[in-house]
């Protein structure tokens, strides 16, 4: 299909949004547009960051997803209790794939799911009872724990329990660090609050911790990953690298990370982005007060990698500049002959994404290295600084959706019909019974890492087998193939 | 609005940031620039306009600097740094 | 590592490869601050013993990786087994994404369900406003025939009243008065998914009979009423209406998600497909009678099916098994009156043929289990007419008169005599059980997997192999399509059990020169 132009895309929102009800159609208008290179701001073309209409089946879902589940839940050796009723936890506990290693349930504890599991009656009496007896219980059943987190659902901040006060005695009992952590799910527009909420708890009750104890021997080297959350092992993916070009990596944050390398992370020259929006607001505190200077970098596909390291190398001396060189030098010969085995096959392919805050855009590059053309983009939880970051790296008049809804996504890709979509778990079965390529991009569909050069190679095999599976061949019975498609088979053929 | 953040960006260039606001804009120009005298008027890449308490001497950045008296007109606030 | 393209490597092997260990090593000796391996490994040993046991079951307000979910869960499958239903849950979105992607990973289908998208303002001033505009975006968006409405914990904490909200959306002309909207209050901080089943599932049927009993009469219709409560076995759904059709007997299925979480993929996305139809739920009062497939978990059901549709509940047990199959069969042959038929009573010959043929393999296996109670009590019962010995069953949720039940049903068999009943405990206490008890095998959903590499860290020989039994089944494919019921689900059990024993077996004996006698070809 061939590219649309800026009035088919136009007029494609426009149909879209008919059958919205008034009120919902304005609102939503807001959110859909057609790409324009030459804006310099997004809020010019759309709107992020606002509520989810009610009924339109969002993606989205909630604070405490973005503070427990992201943010939070990686750091292995902590405890992070989810505090309240049952559900939240288990829906939440292991299905992440922030790969860690450790001995789980003696030093780590990412895949275990610690709850208050609520009744009735803590709601009608109040938790703090509860929850201090259950720190003292993990204190004894978990001795080597590093610290405990507590992660607010909805019923704690409307039942007007002080998890703070608790936190604070049981932080004197045990001599350990207890975070206090308000990420109600009500909280905000999606999970980018919990986001904020969480790297604000970070900041308050951890990052000081080792202000003035220099204990740990720095070197003019020393970097922090951070909003790298390690799924299917992309920090690890990406430190190797860094690490290779001269650099240490002192911290991740936070997959595969420790209470220790957070503490630590103030002692950093410079701190790395990798997801910008759910830890631009750390590295920002740590900018105006530790005064380390942090950039973003983007680690999917050889274009975006070789211009990270180059950037980043930039703020070292030459042993750092030519480490950055030498790294991508010796990696050519392997991303090559991944672009030469792989581009054939996938030259031309349309894409259509739907991520969370960062892949949206970060991951265009990676598919334009095997010739392949983002044509449909939009964030789950993304801002207005998002969008801004999103613009240039699309082309002119495609389609931008923000926080889009079920039925908005169904009707886009009949339309626009892509080779390839990417988005999540509960867009993928949708668009593979309608014959589409389908790739989890939150979770990699179970593989990765993606990022850094061993990950582009994975990246590109992946979308290769999705793309070019004899499965989507079969999806119509030989006897319904209309005379229209096999004129179309005729003609390829 | 509350505080703004003030960064240097790569090149050199301030950056004015307002986390609530998803704000986050080049400064193009500021009234007083010198090593005696800091602060006025300031103008965004996106052509809005704020204004920043004087100050003797420029201040260390990164900084916040946080919502004061209201000063009317096109400028709004008036931020202290 | 440089990636050869002939042979690109996922994580696994990749991370295998010196240069990642060697740099992962580093990062644990450098930054992580790890305790010693010599204290890591001790407290470990610590974890598996007696002692910690004691300490673990005297919790009293921590619960660790529990086998339960909330209410809602329950409520969204149940709505989706009525036709053009759209699940709509009153309260957080979040709630709402967290289970549908649960499902979906379950099911490895799309599921349909809208939340209202309540935030702080809600909090403060309830969430009316988004009832109103959630019912008229739903459908509009979605056109449904029915939105079947539920809670989050957000809308039951403030007191958000369901029906006085979707009346007010009617009267104010937001959806059509006559559009039906069946609800059910399912707070999350009282019992568990089954109860947020049974709490939907009575919704419905109030919402569609209560006002209509007039014109009913127990028998008229001459059917029966199947009722499966929260049940995730697509075959489950299946060999009810097989066994009814094989027998001969009008019945209905009262929920039937069947089609909807098994569409084709063909080029057409369906959100909705089959269900159980509103004519059927209509005449459910006519029926002769309901029998209730989990009856544990379907209480609420139970007191409507008596008080309101004035019908007599038989005394059943879930039909998982042999005997309580049979049990099943015969009473629906009594109050039908029709004959169990010949091809069911072959399947019952077949399954009986299994059990002779297994029973050498499965006599005196050690099983501990864990599940929903109707689940658990079922497997229970079925692996003690194995000749199975069952060391503990757990169940999260049940309640103390589901234990006495629990324990009678092992005080009944001499393969039952060393077992223990569980409520209210968790698969933290499970793990101790496994470790003290040592069964030779767990059953139960996909977590018990961390419990098995947890046995298997201590010493391959104290190994506890997990056989995947329950909701949910993340980590293996397409289980949820087989059945666990009737004979048929009987013989899938008994299958899936013996080759786990006969597996274990040839794992244990393939050691070259050592145990090679008994890694024998035929068993």
């Amino acid at each position: 299909m061939a590219a649309m132009t800026k009035e088919e895309t136009e007029a494609l929102i426009q149909e879209v949004l008919e059958v919205y009800p008034e009120n919902a159609k304005k609102d939503r208008a807001k959110h859909l547009a057609v790409n324009d290179q030459s804006l310099e701001k997004a809020n010019k073309c759309i709107t992020s960051n606002r509520k989810s209409l009610p009924g339109v089946m969002t993606i989205r879902g909630c604070a405490y997803a973005g503070s427990k589940g992201v943010v939070w839940g990686p750091i292995k050796d902590m405890i992070h209790i989810s505090h309240g009723p049952v559900g939240c936890g288990q829906y939440s506990r292991a299905g992440r794939r922030n790969y860690y290693v450790g001995t789980t349930g003696v030093n780590t504890f990412g895949t275990m799911n610690f709850t208050s599991d609520f009744q009735e009656k803590d709601i009608v009496f109040g938790g703090d009872k509860k929850l201090a007896k259950l720190i003292d219980e993990i204190e004894v059943l978990f001795p080597l724990n590093k610290g405990i987190s507590i992660q607010s659902e909805c019923p704690i901040g409307l039942i007007g329990d002080d998890i703070e006060a608790v936190a604070k005695v049981k932080n004197k009992e045990h001599g350990k660090t207890i975070v206090p952590v308000r990420c109600e799910g009500f909280r905000g527009v999606s999970q980018s609050l919990g986001h904020h909420i969480a790297n604000d708890a970070i900041r308050d009750w951890v990052l000081e911790k080792r202000d003035g104890d220099d204990s740990f021997p720095t070197t003019p080297y020393d970097v922090a990953v951070i909003g790298d959350y390690n799924i299917g092992g992309d920090a690890w993916a990406s430190r190797t690298l860094l690490e290779e070009m001269g650099l240490r990596v002192v911290a991740q944050w936070s997959g595969d990370g420790t209470i220790a390398e957070i503490e630590k992370t103030p002692k950093v020259k410079l701190n790395l982005i990798h997801c910008y929006r759910s830890m631009n607001y750390i590295a920002r505190h740590m900018e105006e007060k530790y005064s380390i200077p942090w950039i973003e970098y983007n680690f999917f596909g050889p274009t975006k990698i070789a211009e990270s390291l180059r950037r980043i190398a930039a703020h070292f001396d030459e042993t750092i500049i030519e480490g950055a060189e030498r790294v991508i030098k010796k990696y050519e010969a392997e991303y090559d002959a991944v672009i030469a085995k792989y581009k054939p096959r996938l030259q031309g392919k349309r894409v259509m994404l739907y991520v969370g805050g960062l892949r949206p855009r970060h991951v265009i590059g990676a598919y334009e290295d095997l010739g392949m053309e983002v044509v449909g983009t939009g964030y789950e939880f993304g801002h207005n600084d998002d969008y801004d970051r999103t613009i240039k790296e699309m082309g002119n008049a495609t389609l931008l959706y923000d926080d889009v809804t079920g039925y908005e996504f169904e009707e886009f890709v009949k339309k626009v019909q892509p080779d390839l979509i990417g988005s999540g778990i509960k867009e993928k079965y949708i668009f593979q019974k309608m014959g589409i390529p389908f790739r989890q991009m939150h979770s990699w569909d179970y593989s990765g890492p993606y990022h850094g050069y061993d990950g582009f190679a994975i990246f590109a095999r992946d979308m290769d087998m999705t793309l070019n599976n004899p499965c989507w061949k079969q999806i119509k019975a030989p006897w319904k193939k209309d005379a229209a498609s096999n004129e179309a088979v005729k003609a390829v053929a | 609005m509350p505080s703004v953040m003030l960064r240097k960006r790569e090149d050199g260039k301030l950056l004015f940031y307002v986390a609530k606001k998803d704000l986050e804009e080049t400064i193009e120009s500021l009234e007083f620039d010198s090593p005696d005298k800091w602060g006025g008027e300031v103008v965004l890449g996106d052509g809005s306009k704020y204004f920043f308490d004087i100050l003797d001497a420029p201040p260390k950045i990164p900084l916040h600097c946080k919502r004061n008296a209201y000063k009317g007109g096109c400028h709004g606030f008036i931020y202290s740094c | 590592m440089s990636q050869k393209v002939d042979n690109i490597q996922p994580s696994y092997p990749l991370f295998r490869t010196d240069e990642y260990k060697d740099n992962l090593a580093n990062k644990r000796a450098e930054y992580e601050e790890r305790h010693p391996q010599e204290q890591i490994d001790e407290v470990f040993q610590w974890t598996t013993t007696k002692e910690y046991q004691e300490i673990n079951f005297n919790r009293e307000a921590l619960t660790v990786n529990p086998a339960k979910a909330c209410q809602p869960l329950g409520a969204v499958l149940c709505a989706l087994g009525f036709e053009k239903t759209l699940p709509y849950v009153h309260g957080s979105q979040g709630c709402v994404a967290y289970f549908r992607t649960y499902f979906n990973r379950h099911f490895k289908e799309p599921i349909a369900c809208v939340s209202d998208s309540m935030t702080e303002d809600a909090a403060v001033f309830g969430g009316q406003k988004n009832m109103f505009a959630g019912l008229e975006n739903a459908k509009a968006l979605y056109k449904p025939d029915v939105i079947a409405v539920s809670t989050t914990c957000m809308a039951e904490v403030i007191g958000d009243d369901l029906n006085a909200f979707i009346n007010n959306a009617k009267n104010e002309g937001h959806i059509e008065q006559d559009f039906p909207t069946p609800f059910a209050h399912t707070p999350s901080f009282v019992g568990s998914h089954t109860t947020g089943w049974d709490n939907m599932f009575e919704g419905i049927m109030r919402y569609n009979t209560l006002n209509f009993m007039a014109d009913k009469e127990v028998g008229s219709n001459g059917k029966i009423n199947f009722v499966p409560g929260f049940e995730t076995y697509l075959g489950n759904f299946r060999v009810i209406n097989r066994m009814m059709k094989e027998m001969g007997v009008d019945y209905t299925l009262l929920s039937d998600p069947t089609e909807v979480l098994d569409t084709p993929a063909d080029g057409t996305f369906r959100m909705y497909a089959g269900g159980t139809s509103y004519a059927d739920v209509k005449d459910a009062p006519n029926a002769i009678t309901t029998i209730l497939l989990q009856p544990w978990q379907l209480e609420k059901t139970k007191k409507f099916v008596d008080a309101t549709w004035k019908q007599e509940v038989p005394k059943l047990n879930i039909p998982m098994g042999l005997e309580w199959t049979d049990a099943l069969l015969m009473k629906v042959s009594e109050l039908s009156g029709k004959p169990i038929p010949e091809s069911l009573e072959k399947e019952r010959g077949r399954l009986v043929d299994m059990m002779t043929d297994s029973h050498a393999w499965m006599h005196g296996k050690k099983f501990a289990l864990y599940g929903d109670a109707d689940f658990a009590l079922g497997m229970t019962k079925f692996l003690l007419e194995l000749g199975a010995e069952v060391t503990d069953v757990l169940v999260n949720h049940a309640n103390k008169r589901w234990k006495k039940a629990c324990e009678e049903v092992l005080a009944a068999s001499p393969y039952g005599q060393n077992a223990t009943v569980h409520i209210g405990k968790d698969l933290w206490h499970f793990r101790s059980l496994v470790f003290t008890n040592k069964p030779d095998f767990m059953m139960g959903n996909s977590y018990g997997k961390f419990i098995q590499r947890d046995t298997f860290y201590k010493g391959e020989e104290f190994e506890v192999p997990l056989i995947r039994v329950g909701f949910p089944i993340f980590d293996r494919h397409h289980l949820h399509r087989m059945t666990t019921l009737g004979y048929e689900g009987a013989i899938y059990l008994l299958t899936t059990l013996v080759n786990a024993v006969l597996e274990q077996l040839d794992k244990e004996t393939k050691g070259m020169g050592t145990t090679d006698y008994n890694y024998y070809l035929i068993r």
